[in-house]
């Protein structure tokens, strides 16, 4: 055996977590004593992945060589101008709507960590209002947000005096109402996402802070939100994945998206399920996408936040 | 007592004057009325068992704790509150803010922004707080984290240093501020056994350099070579204060010699160490 028995360790250098031993070698000396067991046999999974392929090649059969679904009919739909029009107002819509409700989100997340009572009660109501109706009813009444209000005015409130106005349909289109709904409850989803965000910055960052001298506002925004931010991304993917997939709700008042598209298209070609197939493959086309960008952000960020964490609670 | 209430007489009187400093926690009251002086240039080590209100003590120091009753007064200035015809008026922030950039806070578990390098911590709050130039801060800093032995390591990040390392850098960061004196909560309490020398050396340096210092700590030896005074804290109130000799070599009261004997017990540092001339400027390790 090579391996010298010490007396004394070399000192670690600094920043180093206790280096290899000089002398030692690699792998164990006697070949017979490696490892080479027969693994244990798991017959239950063996069996459970026969039965689950077998249904998945049997259901695969049974919907393409299915008699009411047209492939031609798929084909032709697939690329049309139409749909790829449709794709894009998908898209558009999200990422519009994402923006928004991220500023949103992150205002109302500093509203709710001041210490002014009246921002912190708005923001609470705010966000019980939107997360507590369901997407859909919040959609259909931007879409007929007309119906109660019939002009947009622009005076001095309280009084009758108008210096403006219009009608509120031409302002408020459907595409308008739609990022409306959909940015204004995503800005309450990621309310959520910046507190938890902040709350997950240790709280000894803020005291260092302010024992050097900055007030909370000015350590609140060198300090505390810098770091949350690491913290708020990976979530933050999340809900950009689960908007592109909740935009399809703005088809109940005809916004134009992909979804919209397809039934307008099947309501006068009858052919509803090739055409909904059509949609569902670019729908899982972009969130494949959409999730593998997701996979790579959360790489990044969550090994930076567990390196962080061990590193600085190890002495 | 009085003149040192006196603002224009700051640089006069005692550094720290608490009187009659009560806290609690909702129902729980946490320091009962703590009686301290420290005077200028002087190291008051306070010892004591957890929960025995040493760090909320420290906390209320520097108003990052607000106290119930009793007054404290930094140089002269009283914390947190200005008193005009016999009310107490709440300080704004920025006054508040600018009371604590001038006391030093060193905390256990380090607290660097881990977003920023080693030298950007220490520059952030000058840069920040006081408007010092980019370039004069930087200079400023990559002297002060020279004198605490890690100049090396200016543009590290506090996650690629070791613990002694970052207190160090913690230090550094809190002298960039120029303060009239400097807090320090159990600094040495999380590190590894053999990372503590090098940091409790840096603070040695600084006692012989006249900073008025207030610590909080366990290492006994450090209190002894150092500490000019030893105060023991037990369940809000101070049991015992005096010298080093006096409270830890000899102390009167039977709670204080109870906890010291369970301290020493497991301590290294119980006998004074003998560093070295290369530590305090940091060419060992």
């Amino acid at each position: 055996m090579d391996l010298k028995l010490r007396k004394e360790w070399p000192q670690p250098r600094a920043g180093q977590q206790g280096g290899e031993v000089p002398g030692a070698q690699a792998g164990p000396p006697d070949a017979h004593l490696q490892i080479n067991a027969r693994p244990v046999r798991h017959y239950g999974q063996w069996i459970a992945a026969v039965v689950i392929t077998a249904l998945i090649v049997m259901l695969a059969i049974a919907v393409y060589q299915n008699p009411y679904i047209d492939h031609g009919v798929i084909g032709q739909f697939l690329f049309a101008h139409l749909i790829l029009a449709g794709l894009r107002v998908t898209i558009e819509l999200t990422i519009i709507s994402m923006a928004i409700g991220i500023v949103i989100g992150v205002v109302l997340g500093l509203f709710r960590q001041t210490s002014n009572v009246v921002l912190q009660k708005f923001a609470v109501l705010y966000i019980w209002a939107f997360r507590g109706t369901p997407l859909i009813v919040q959609i259909l009444l931007w879409g007929n947000f007309g119906l109660l209000f019939r002009n947009l005015d622009l005076g001095i409130p309280f009084t009758h005096l108008i210096a403006f106005s219009v009608k509120t349909n031409s302002v408020v289109t459907v595409f308008v109402a739609s990022i409306l709904a959909l940015a204004l409850n995503e800005g309450a989803y990621m309310a959520e996402v910046v507190r938890g965000g902040i709350l997950a910055v240790d709280r000894g960052q803020m005291d260092a802070a302010m024992s050097l001298g900055m007030t909370h506002g000015r350590a609140m925004r060198r300090i505390v939100i810098p770091q949350a931010i690491r913290v708020i991304i990976p979530p933050t993917g999340n809900e950009l994945i689960n908007l592109l997939k909740a935009s399809a709700l703005v088809s109940v008042i005809a916004g134009g998206d992909l979804l919209t598209v397809a039934e307008e298209i099947y309501s006068q070609n009858y052919r509803t399920l090739e055409l909904l197939i059509v949609a569902s493959l670019w729908y899982i086309a972009v969130v494949t996408v959409a999730n593998i960008g997701q996979h790579y952000l959360e790489k990044r960020y969550r090994r930076s936040e567990a390196d962080y964490l061990q590193k600085t609670h190890r002495a | 007592m009085g003149e040192s209430r006196d603002a224009a007489v700051a640089g006069a009187g005692p550094m720290i004057e608490a009187t009659q400093v009560w806290k609690s926690f909702g129902r729980i009251e946490v320091i009962k009325g703590i009686d301290l002086t420290v005077q200028r240039g002087e190291v008051v080590c306070i010892i004591g068992p957890s929960g025995s209100g040493k760090s909320t003590f420290m906390r209320c120091i520097n108003h990052l704790e607000r106290i119930d009753a009793g007054r404290i007064y930094i140089d002269g200035e009283l914390v947190g509150y200005r008193e005009h015809d016999g009310r107490l008026y709440e300080l704004k922030e920025r006054t508040i803010a600018r009371m604590r950039s001038e006391v030093g806070m060193v905390f256990q578990h380090f607290n660097l922004f881990g977003h920023l390098t080693a030298l950007q911590n220490v520059t952030e709050a000058p840069i920040q707080v006081r408007g010092i130039s980019r370039e004069k801060a930087r200079d400023e800093g990559l002297a002060l984290l020279r004198r605490v032995g890690i100049a090396k390591w200016a543009n590290s990040y506090p996650s690629q240093l070791s613990g002694g390392q970052q207190q160090r850098v913690a230090i550094a960061r809190a002298l960039a501020m120029s303060p009239k004196l400097i807090l320090f909560d159990e600094p040495t309490s999380a590190l590894d056994p053999e990372l503590v020398d090098e940091v409790l050396a840096v603070m040695k340096e600084l006692a012989k350099g006249g900073m008025t210092m207030v610590v909080v700590t366990h290492e006994m030896g450090f209190a002894k070579e150092v500490g000019d005074r030893v105060v023991f804290m037990d369940q809000g109130r101070i049991v015992e204060e005096g010298t080093p000799e006096q409270v830890l070599d000899n102390p009167q009261k039977d709670r204080t010699r109870a906890f010291l004997g369970k301290v020493l017990h497991h301590s290294r540092h119980d006998v004074a160490v003998d560093i070295g001339p290369g530590a305090a400027n940091g060419t060992a390790t």
